[in-house]
């Protein structure tokens, strides 16, 4: 029997309370780009803030894309290496190839208002078991699907956790 | 048992504390034990959410490397991202109507416009266009003027799709990002002209909406109509000046 595949979804959350370094700099980035492309959809309203605009105006849903420009760069220098989310020993092992760029909330005239998320999606896992609320994975590789006794298999241990989320799960055989 | 091989294997690859190996050896239940005591000390954690308030593992391991600061991937000269086409090098100058229409440096410009076919980047899925090139933004750009008000772009000679004349699309700001102006481009026609040269690509110009009957242009033009020279053979320099309050 084969172990289920997963991939884990990080919704990283940024706004004007975030603390570190890459997360400052993509909210100043990524609330420079929202007010420069909001002003495509707010020219002759009253409209100011991401809500009203995706109440009033048609297709201001692209803003969504039109702001991503502005935070690759940054999603770049990541080197493919989720950020934040730590095996039980304190490290960085999640890798990732896609993520999408939210924006939550923003204003035009209110920066405190930008809120914009990151969701990072990773490489497939392999879902080896459950410990308490923590998940035993490992990288989806032919060579670590449990095969016969006495095999080895390089595994993180890592805990669930808010804003983290398994977002597909596929069985195999 | 399987369970265990996995808890010494961990335990083996992450601490050489040989005291830990022997736990682990003798009981699997110690294991266990202090995994959950490391976790419930971080529990609640929460850990990579910057919302979350609460206590999370701090990462163990070297930080970096350091963010740098990036700028948008619109900002570039060159905006042909390997769309075909003759080469269209497209150069706008920002003046201000303020201030006796100077040149306006420091201004942010973007442009962006239709590919050879007709489709725009980014602008997937909506009606008028079916192919989906929402992952991409090829043929937008953005630059900002030097001290003369000059920005240039290179890029290729826009196509056509019903409804409009060939235009680019051009959006000023002040360097905060205030917008001073929104405005497309128009393109001279008739005998003669890069237009004509072109011919609409593989479309050819059957069904083409020209500058006087275009629902943008037909109220005027004369103020956002380009100079183009060149030819399809060397490409083609397309000159204007735009005066924005700034």
């Amino acid at each position: 029997m084969q172990k289920p595949v997963i991939v884990l979804c990080y919704r990283k959350v940024i706004d004007n309370r975030s603390v570190k370094q890459w997360d400052k700099l993509v909210f100043d980035s990524t609330y420079l780009e929202f007010k420069i492309q909001a002003q495509n959809f707010s020219q002759g309203t009253a409209y100011t803030s991401y809500a009203e605009l995706m109440r009033n105006v048609a297709n201001a849903r692209r803003l969504n894309g039109m702001v991503t420009p502005s935070a690759t760069g940054y999603i770049q220098q990541l080197g493919s290496i989720m950020p934040d989310i730590l095996n039980n020993v304190g490290r960085r092992f999640l890798t990732f190839s896609r993520f999408q760029f939210e924006i939550i909330n923003s204003d035009i005239n209110d920066k405190d208002k930008h809120q914009v998320a990151v969701n990072f999606y990773s490489a497939p896992l392999i879902w080896h078991d459950t410990i308490d609320s923590y998940l035993l994975i490992s990288d989806h590789l032919p060579e670590n699907q449990p095969s016969a006794e006495g095999d080895t298999i390089t595994t993180n241990l890592m805990q669930l956790q808010p804003y983290v989320n398994i977002s597909s799960l596929q069985y195999l055989d | 048992m399987e369970r265990k091989n996995f808890l010494k294997s961990l335990v083996i690859g992450a601490v050489s504390t040989s005291a830990l190996v022997e736990a682990c050896k003798k009981d699997a239940d110690t294991v266990t034990g202090t995994t959950t005591t490391s976790g419930s000390s971080s529990s609640g954690s929460s850990s990579g959410s910057t919302d979350s308030g609460t206590c999370s593992v701090a990462p163990t391991e070297t930080e970096g490397p350091y963010p740098t600061h990036s700028p948008a991937s619109y900002v570039r000269s060159d905006i042909t991202d390997g769309r075909t086409g003759y080469k269209l090098t497209v150069k706008i100058t920002i003046n201000n109507s303020n201030s006796s229409c100077a040149a306006l440096p420091s201004a942010l410009v973007d442009i962006w416009h239709c590919d050879a076919e007709g489709n725009y980047s980014e602008y997937g899925g909506s009606g008028s266009q079916s192919t989906n090139y929402t992952l991409v933004h090829f043929l937008r750009g953005r630059q900002t003027t030097d001290s003369n008000g000059l920005v240039t772009f290179t890029s290729i000679f826009p196509g056509w799709y019903t409804g409009r004349a060939t235009h680019i699309h051009v959006h000023a700001y002040n360097s905060s990002g205030t917008s001073l102006k929104v405005t497309q481009i128009a393109f001279p026609e008739g005998t003669g002209t890069a237009l004509a040269a072109v011919n609409g690509y593989s479309k050819g110009m059957s069904g083409y909406t020209y500058n006087a009957t275009d629902n943008v242009f037909s109220d005027g033009y004369s103020l956002e109509l380009a100079t183009v020279t060149g030819n399809t053979t060397d490409g083609f320099v397309l000159s204007i000046s735009l005066s924005v309050p700034a």
